[in-house]
């Protein structure tokens, strides 16, 4: 897995645009200054809005795209308003600033040997569009790998961020597989209909890396644990700090990855549970990390 | 600290710290989480989190949740444990040349005799925050604790265990804060830190259940400081050890307000989940503060609104020189008895 960014840095970063992505989404750019380090596909910045900002916390974002620009370093997000802080991020405008805390977490481990197989569920496609676009990227320096992607989501509305993902995929050769609950685009059904509609055509062993709702991560590790093929699983949390100081964002560990805590000899309150932290161990964990079975 | 201004530098108990500003228990780690960000050998010390005899899982999600002005976090203790403490994260925080405040947390006395037995003469360990106040445990929490009577009797088994400072940690969830920190003066402790987090609820309207994964958690940031001033400023009034003001403290003027009402130390918490560096931003604009105020040391702010009717306006000297000679008195008092 990649190694978390070791300096993450806390700094100022320019809007450089706010647009509209459709279906309640938006897509937020941001160039920032020559000392932040560029993000990996899956790895995770920390919003704050300046003073005075409708909440306390920044909001972790997950990366949608890294572009260098002749202005900088420019950072994509595609994210829904949902929250006090997210719709406070839709009223920022091109030139005004905001805090960034960042790259934090470890991002997808896009150099595994195989076909990269990426999963995305809704709004979860946000990592997935850099990390198609890091494949493409390295696809023009290295032998290009053709990499399968599949999308699903509710119905047609909810596939925002299909336009990019296809324009990155075409670059790499890759095939795009678009499922939707409502069958109003592609395949009826769930990703992971998609993925046994797939798994007969794989060229070569597939590494999967997904992102979506956890109930989906769970879904589509299952699968891949069933299969013995890998699978890497962009996660989720509430968080305060981000950077692994306030312990707030506990996914449980599988017992295989359990170490400091002996069952017989760990008295807690919850059972002998252990927990990883979402921000500095993940976001992205390997199927293998979790006890699926206690993740919400 | 070399530089210019007032001089900041204050005891507490046996240790001698440069400046005030620390960093609270559970929002700076280990201490080294943050040690690209901010000098932390500047700092007036570095609480660590709190550590119990074995290694602690802590609480299920949620363990956040923002609330107005607020976050209410249940995390439940999770710690690597003694040993890892003693083996992994005590000499990356020697190395970082930090002034190591430990805290350290039991379900019982007998616990913390055992931490303090192992930990006690520990090289590098300028001192002990005994966590007394964890609202988020089910056993050895602030409610466990809220007994005059079972701190006295804990920190007097603690005292002979260490040269170094032992502060005690005290939740505002209880009748009289002023009351247990009088019973820690009495069972040997140097200072009391007031206060830890309060204990806070918020309901998921959608879910229809709490917004944290038990019922309740610890309320911490701004939201909460009116009231931890106010804890901090009866405690101040109530002992004559040094009290280390704690709770919402965001910037240098939150800090000073602290210091005003008689805390010789404060504590950053919260604020440092926010920007990481807010500890040394409270500690430099700290200094430029007293400095534009023409203050030769911070020992002539602190405790300026102590006494019921003295203003801070107008560099009110003769208040300032109150303080120590009412301690002076009070030392007499003691010494009488």
């Amino acid at each position: 897995m990649i190694a978390p960014a070791a300096e993450w840095i806390q700094t100022r970063a320019r809007v450089r645009a706010q647009m509209d992505a459709g279906s309640g989404h938006q897509w937020l750019e941001l160039v920032v200054p020559q000392d932040f380090v560029a993000p990996e596909p899956g790895q995770f910045v920390q919003l704050l809005i300046e003073s005075p900002s409708p909440v306390l916390l920044p909001r972790p974002m997950s990366v949608a795209s890294v572009r260098e620009r002749p202005e900088g370093l420019t950072l994509g997000f595609l994210y829904a308003p949902v929250g006090a802080g997210t719709r406070g991020l839709t009223r920022l405008t091109a030139g005004e600033a905001v805090e960034i805390l960042g790259p934090l977490g470890r991002g997808y481990p896009l150099d595994q040997p195989g076909t990269p197989v990426l999963v995305a569920g809704g709004r979860g496609v946000a990592p997935l569009i850099f990390a198609a676009q890091e494949l493409a990227r390295h696809g023009a320096s290295h032998a290009p790998r053709r990499s399968e992607f599949v999308f699903g989501a509710r119905d047609e509305r909810h596939l925002v961020g299909l336009d990019e993902a296809r324009r990155e995929l075409d670059a790499v050769g890759g095939r795009l597989h678009v499922c939707t609950d409502d069958g109003s685009q592609g395949l009826r059904g769930n990703v992971i209909a998609a993925l046994d509609a797939l798994e007969p055509r794989l060229e070569g062993t597939p590494v999967i890396h997904a992102c979506g709702p956890h109930a989906m991560l769970k879904a589509v590790a299952r699968w891949a644990l069933e299969r013995r093929f890998s699978a890497y699983l962009a996660m989720e949390s509430v968080m305060a700090c981000g950077t692994g100081v306030c312990r707030g964002c506990p996914l449980p560990r599988s017992a295989a990855r359990r170490a400091a805590f002996d069952a017989s000899a760990t008295p807690s309150l919850w059972g002998n549970r252990e927990y990883a932290m979402c921000c500095t161990e993940g976001p992205v964990f390997e199927a293998g990390d979790l006890d699926w079975e206690h993740v919400e | 600290m070399s530089r210019g201004g007032a001089d900041l530098s204050v005891r507490i108990g046996p240790l001698a710290l440069a400046n005030p500003v620390l960093v609270a228990s559970g929002t700076f780690g280990y201490g080294d989480e943050y040690a690209h960000v901010l000098d932390v050998s500047a700092l007036g010390g570095v609480i660590t989190k709190t550590v119990t005899l074995e290694p602690r899982a802590g609480n299920p999600a949620q363990r956040i949740a923002e609330t107005a002005g607020g976050i209410l976090n249940s995390i439940g203790l999770e710690n690597v444990g003694l040993a890892r403490f003693r083996s992994e994260k005590l000499p990356k925080l020697r190395a970082l040349r930090a002034t190591i405040v430990a805290s350290v947390g039991g379900e019982t006395p007998d616990e913390l005799v055992r931490l303090l037995e192992a930990l006690g003469r520990e090289r590098g360990i300028g001192g002990f925050e005994i966590n007394f106040s964890c609202p988020n445990v089910a056993r050895g929490g602030a409610r466990y604790w809220a007994l005059p009577r079972r701190l006295e009797r804990t920190l007097a088994r603690l005292r002979p265990l260490t040269r170094a400072a032992l502060i005690a940690k005290l939740s505002p969830d209880v009748t009289s804060v002023a009351d247990l920190a009088i019973a820690c003066e009495q069972g040997g402790a140097d200072a009391v830190t007031a206060v830890n987090t309060f204990v806070g609820m918020a309901v998921d309207l959608d879910a229809m259940r709490s917004r944290l994964g038990r019922a309740t958690g610890g309320l911490s940031g701004p939201a909460i400081k009116p009231l931890a001033l106010a804890r901090c400023h009866e405690v101040a009034r109530a002992v004559r050890i040094p009290v280390i003001g704690s709770g919402g403290i965001m910037d240098a003027r939150d800090a000073l307000e602290f210091m005003a009402v008689g805390a010789a130390a404060i504590q950053v918490g919260t604020a440092s989940f926010i920007h990481p560096g807010a500890a040394a931003a409270v500690l430099d604009d700290m200094r430029e503060f007293l400095a534009a105020r023409g203050f030769a040391s911070l020992a002539a702010w602190r405790g300026s609104l102590l006494e019921p009717g003295v203003s801070a306006q107008g560099l009110p000297r003769a208040a300032h020189r109150e303080v120590p000679r009412r301690r002076a008195a009070r030392r007499r008092l003691a010494r009488r008895a």
